[in-house]
């Protein structure tokens, strides 16, 4: 599937690259930022200019994430009573509107562009917490306007070296989400160890 | 468990992250049959009229076709294709690293 993709991208250039980026962004999984560092390269080549290439991969990626949002908010109720196993049950789910619900904006704005495996779950998710759509769209767009200018000013900067620097990329994406996971379970560990002392009361 | 789990992938991936970056200073860009030759000539820095030529196609700068479509057209696998432009990339002095001789350095 990315050979085709790529092989697409390269003959045809900007239809491909906003088709691409508007479907991963409804949250099918596509290689989405090796295509925008080959963009990036393909900006240093001259194929395409630079603002053209990170205003259509924005456009298309919020148009996609509104989708996923659309799904979570309208769908939502018989999305998770049909499919509420698959995403690990309710008790899960009820966990994901929560996250939704308390990091709102800035929790939409870092899934666009530092931790992108989760940014399908979050469109998703705040669609089902009913977080306004209008702060959604602005955080959306401002999270993906600099995912865009990021990959594609990376991919201008070493066109020479799309394939590496996508690996280095995916693998500092994960890297930040394992870090996040550390710190999260390191103060849920430390808060029940805190528990356990004499003279520590429970919290409510 | 599951907070050790996170401190250990939190330590691979970054060590992969850093060995990824290392050889972006270090190593030639594989040829794949996603790619297009003048792709190929801007990651080797060789002029793409060359590399038309060694697999021949009459140089056009505007030919963004990838190796795949092209090795089709012509009726052979994509990977004599490939073959064809690492000899021509080996003989502009960019040897790619599946040509290098073991246990070398490409120049």
């Amino acid at each position: 599937m990315r050979e085709q993709i790529l092989a697409a991208f390269a003959q045809y250039g900007s239809p491909v690259l906003f088709a691409v980026v508007t479907i991963a962004s409804i949250g099918v999984p596509l290689p989405v930022s090796l295509l925008l560092i080959v963009t990036g390269s393909l900006v240093a080549q001259g194929v395409m200019p630079m603002w053209w290439a990170i205003a259509l991969a924005t456009a298309g990626s919020v148009i996609g994430d509104q989708v996923g949002y659309a799904i979570g908010r309208w769908g939502g109720a018989a999305l998770v009573a049909r499919f509420g196993g698959m995403l690990g049950g309710p008790p899960r789910i009820a966990a994901a509107e929560a996250h939704a619900r308390r990091w709102g904006g800035p929790g939409v704005f870092l899934t666009r562009w530092l931790v992108t495996p989760l940014g399908s779950l979050i469109n998703f998710t705040s669609g089902i917490a009913e977080y306004p759509w209008m702060r959604f769209l602005l955080w959306d767009a401002l999270g993906e306007a600099l995912g865009a200018a990021i990959y594609i000013v990376l991919g201008r900067v070493f066109s020479d070296r799309v394939l590496e620097l996508d690996a280095a990329l995916g693998d500092f994406t994960w890297t930040i989400l394992a870090l996040a996971a550390a710190v999260a379970l390191g103060w849920m560990l430390w808060q029940y160890l805190r528990r356990q002392k004499p003279g520590v009361p429970d919290r409510p | 468990m599951a907070f050790c789990v996170a401190i250990a992938g939190t330590f691979i991936f970054a060590f992969r992250a850093g060995r990824h970056a290392h050889h972006l200073r270090w190593e030639n860009e594989p040829i794949r049959p996603w790619m297009s030759v003048p792709f190929i000539a801007h990651t080797h820095h060789v002029p793409s009229a060359a590399l038309f030529r060694a697999i021949g196609i009459e140089p056009q700068p505007h030919d963004r076709r990838p190796l795949r479509t092209i090795a089709r057209e012509q009726h052979r696998p994509v990977e004599d294709l490939m073959r064809d432009l690492e000899r021509a990339l080996a003989v502009a002095g960019h040897t790619h690293p599946s040509l290098a001789p073991p246990g070398g350095k490409a120049p």
